[in-house]
């Protein structure tokens, strides 16, 4: 069983807590606002009644309980590096404990992510994924701009819309089920169709623009404010069992109006016209997730200034230099 | 004569039916002429597609003459999402 640094925080007194860590884990993270007992891995824990134990990550004392049947345990979610967050800070990270253990990420990291504002331009078949992704990982706030409704043929590929949803405004459908993802998520919603007039004004405040949309009008339209609020931008595409993706605009590195300068195709190659298999989008929405993250943290290993094409028929993939 | 491999993607796959293709060209051919001879045999499919070239990983923005043993991609711009 797991306890988080909120819950423990107000049930306390109602157990004994055991900090099972090394000396120096201790110095370095001690448990203010916490009484507890010290024991180590290697003890055997003879305390009765209910009891939280303590390590670092939260990770150990999970195995622990269950390698050693103790009875009426509770790991503490997140470990020491969770509590002491919450009490310098009053900020539970726990739930995302599994990521912040990522040397990569770390607490730093999920701070970062928190304080973010992503803006996704189209909830269709990207933008679903993206937008399920970045709530999961923590972002703290999400801005979904979209003026569609959800229809039958959405459904096969865009998750956040379920039967019900069927003639609703896409962005109110989508904010209600990430929502139920991260109860503390901000979302903003902007019905509106993403043009000219009102591209600047959408994109002011935010620090990663998502291209989830569907024609290079819009695509085009996207660069030209990226470039100029410098505002780097994460650029998705599908074709049936293919996709693009690419970090477009950061610190003057390639856009996409330098990648595909005066672009034409024949008009065959939209979902409705060539087709699209449901996984395509989750599987290229997610890379575009995993890329914004990257960027938001600060992993340099990423597709800034490099277009990435996958094709899922075969599981090629093509890393371009730009 | 130089050998090129063409790494197909989007609609030059299925314009041309194939993951992969190999040319036997003659020395001097270019990235332009390579496009020509893209464009010939796919017929009619790839008309009004706008093609981009990568050759051995890196995009290029101008013509170049292709090299024995080189890697082509033809990046079209897709539009689904």
């Amino acid at each position: 069983m797991i306890i988080t640094p909120e819950v423990l925080n107000k049930q306390k007194n109602d157990f004994t807590i055991i900090d099972v860590r090394s000396d120096e884990e201790r110095q370095n993270f001690p448990l203010l606002g916490l009484d507890t007992i010290l024991s180590s891995y290697d003890e055997s824990i003879n305390v009765a009644g209910k009891k939280v134990l303590v390590c670092q990550f939260g990770i150990v004392t999970e195995g622990m309980i269950i390698e050693k049947n103790i009875n009426n345990a509770f790991s503490l979610l997140g470990g020491a590096q969770a509590w002491v967050e919450y009490y310098n800070e009053n900020k539970d990270l726990s739930r995302w404990t599994r990521q912040i253990v990522l040397p990569e990420i770390g607490i730093e990291g999920q701070k970062k992510l928190l304080n973010c504002q992503v803006s996704i331009i189209g909830m269709g078949g990207l933008g679903c994924p993206v937008a399920q992704s970045l709530v999961m990982a923590g972002i703290g706030k999400l801005k979904l701009i979209d003026d569609d409704f959800v229809s039958i043929s959405n459904l096969h590929r865009q998750p956040l819309y379920s039967f019900q949803d069927v003639n609703k405004k896409k962005i109110l459908a989508a904010k209600s089920k990430l929502k139920a993802l991260n109860p503390e998520v901000t979302i903003e919603t902007d019905d509106v169709f993403f043009d000219d007039k009102n591209g600047e004004e959408l994109l002011l405040n935010t620090d990663v623009i998502i291209d989830a949309t569907d024609n290079i009008k819009s695509r085009q339209r996207i660069d030209q404010i990226s470039k100029k609020l410098k505002i780097p931008t994460v650029y998705g595409a599908l074709f049936r069992f293919e996709g693009q993706v690419s970090i477009l605009n950061v610190n003057g590195s390639a856009g996409y109006n330098e990648l595909f300068p005066n672009s034409n195709t024949n008009g065959e190659d939209s979902c409705a016209d060539a087709g699209v298999l449901s996984m395509l989008p989750a599987i290229i929405g997610n890379i575009q997730a995993l890329e914004a993250i990257k960027l938001i943290v600060g992993i340099n290993n990423n597709l800034i200034g490099k277009l990435l094409m996958y094709d899922g028929m075969n599981h090629k993939t093509e890393v371009i230099e730009l | 004569m130089i050998n090129i491999k063409v790494k197909c993607f989007s609609q030059v796959k299925y314009a041309l039916g194939a993951d992969e293709l190999t040319f036997q060209l003659d020395d001097n051919t270019t990235s332009i002429d390579l496009e020509k001879i893209i464009r010939k045999k796919a017929g009619k499919k790839l008309n009004n597609v706008s093609l981009r070239i990568a050759i051995n990983k890196k995009y290029q923005k101008e013509e170049i003459v292709l090299q024995n043993g080189d890697e082509v991609v033809f990046i079209p711009p897709v539009q689904g999402g």
